[in-house]
């Protein structure tokens, strides 16, 4: 008999399918082998898989929703699942089978929908009673990102200090050319030493 | 009392202090924010759903925005630039959408620290 565990927000739930780990001396009600998982969205087609697609399909809409957020370009595809914004309220979603000669799913859902969607995956992930292996489930703000942007600012605080100093310093520099000419000079030179040879001779 | 004199930090209000907030006043803001986010996200969740499909139920968008507006013309420094762009009705929208949203992706036990790495990362 396996174990049903619903997880759900306004129009969305997820429904997890699976078994406890016995040789784990786990708990009967506890699922650590997840062997189906369904989502429901209101008036829309049911989406399941097996475990294998619930990683990837929970990463991508964590990804998706970071983007949409910070102000990036909200684009995610992947061989599984493309996301994209259609305008700031829709979203475009298309699940693509890994069995040949089967069309993709597309899906539109609004704001509302999609975070609905993001919660019953935050109580999936914070459900004392599901274990998820961590790499099914990577931690949702791309840490890429985050390096990217580490490295930018590291790289910028490193690189503007001297470039400004260097760039103030020829500015600076560059004024004493009006208070002192090395040509100029050297030409009045050359005529008082013209106008003092005709005295000595 | 002390959380909600803290408003008075907002630099974008009429009158307020310069004072940096300490960081335990900060992690409680955003406790209380969560807080109050899953509270009232059933309300957020509706705002969000009046403006997919506005041509049939723009009432309650129509009426948060004018509210919204409403207290920043009440409370906020009009006279500055980006007072002036929250009251702006072609450039608010967004600047709303997404903070309704940040809002209703952090109602879970861990969106203290979903919030706390939105704030970090803008």
């Amino acid at each position: 008999m396996q174990n049903k565990l619903l997880f759900h927000q306004s129009s969305a739930s997820l429904e997890i399918i699976g078994l406890p780990d016995y040789s784990n001396n786990e708990n009967k009600d506890q699922i650590s082998i997840i062997s189906q998982w369904k989502l429901n969205i209101v008036d829309k087609p049911l989406i399941e898989g097996k475990i294998e697609h619930l990683g990837p399909i929970m990463n991508a809409f964590y990804i998706y929703s970071n983007l949409l957020i910070k102000n990036e370009i909200p684009i995610y595809e992947s061989k599984l699942i493309d996301i994209k914004a259609d305008n700031l309220h829709i979203h475009n979603i298309v699940l693509k089978s890994s069995k040949p000669n089967v069309k993709p799913l597309v899906l539109k859902i609004g704001n509302s929908l999609l975070s609905d969607t993001i919660n019953c995956f935050d109580q999936l992930n914070e459900s004392p009673k599901v274990r998820i292996k961590k790499n099914v489930v990577s931690n949702y703000v791309p840490k890429k990102g985050r390096f990217g942007l580490n490295k930018k600012v590291k790289f910028f605080n490193f690189f503007i200090p001297p470039f400004i100093a260097i760039c103030s310093l020829i500015l600076f520099s560059s004024s004493f050319i009006y208070f002192y000419s090395p040509f100029e000079n050297i030409e009045k030179k050359e005529q008082l030493n013209q106008n003092k040879d005709p005295l000595a001779s | 009392m002390t959380i909600w004199k803290l408003r008075n930090n907002n630099p974008l209000r009429k009158s307020y202090v310069t004072n940096n907030i300490k960081l335990n006043e900060f992690d409680a803001l955003i406790r209380v924010t969560v807080e109050m986010s899953k509270y009232l996200y059933p309300y957020i969740r509706e705002i969000l759903k009046s403006k997919e499909d506005i041509e049939e139920n723009s009432v309650i968008w129509n009426d948060f925005n004018k509210r919204f507006i409403e207290l920043i013309k009440e409370r906020f420094n009009i006279d500055s630039m980006r007072v002036k762009k929250l009251l702006n009705q072609a450039e608010n929208e967004e600047i709303i959408i997404k903070s309704l949203l940040i809002l209703s992706f952090c109602i879970s036990n861990q969106g203290y620290q979903k919030l706390k790495n939105f704030l970090h990362d803008f």
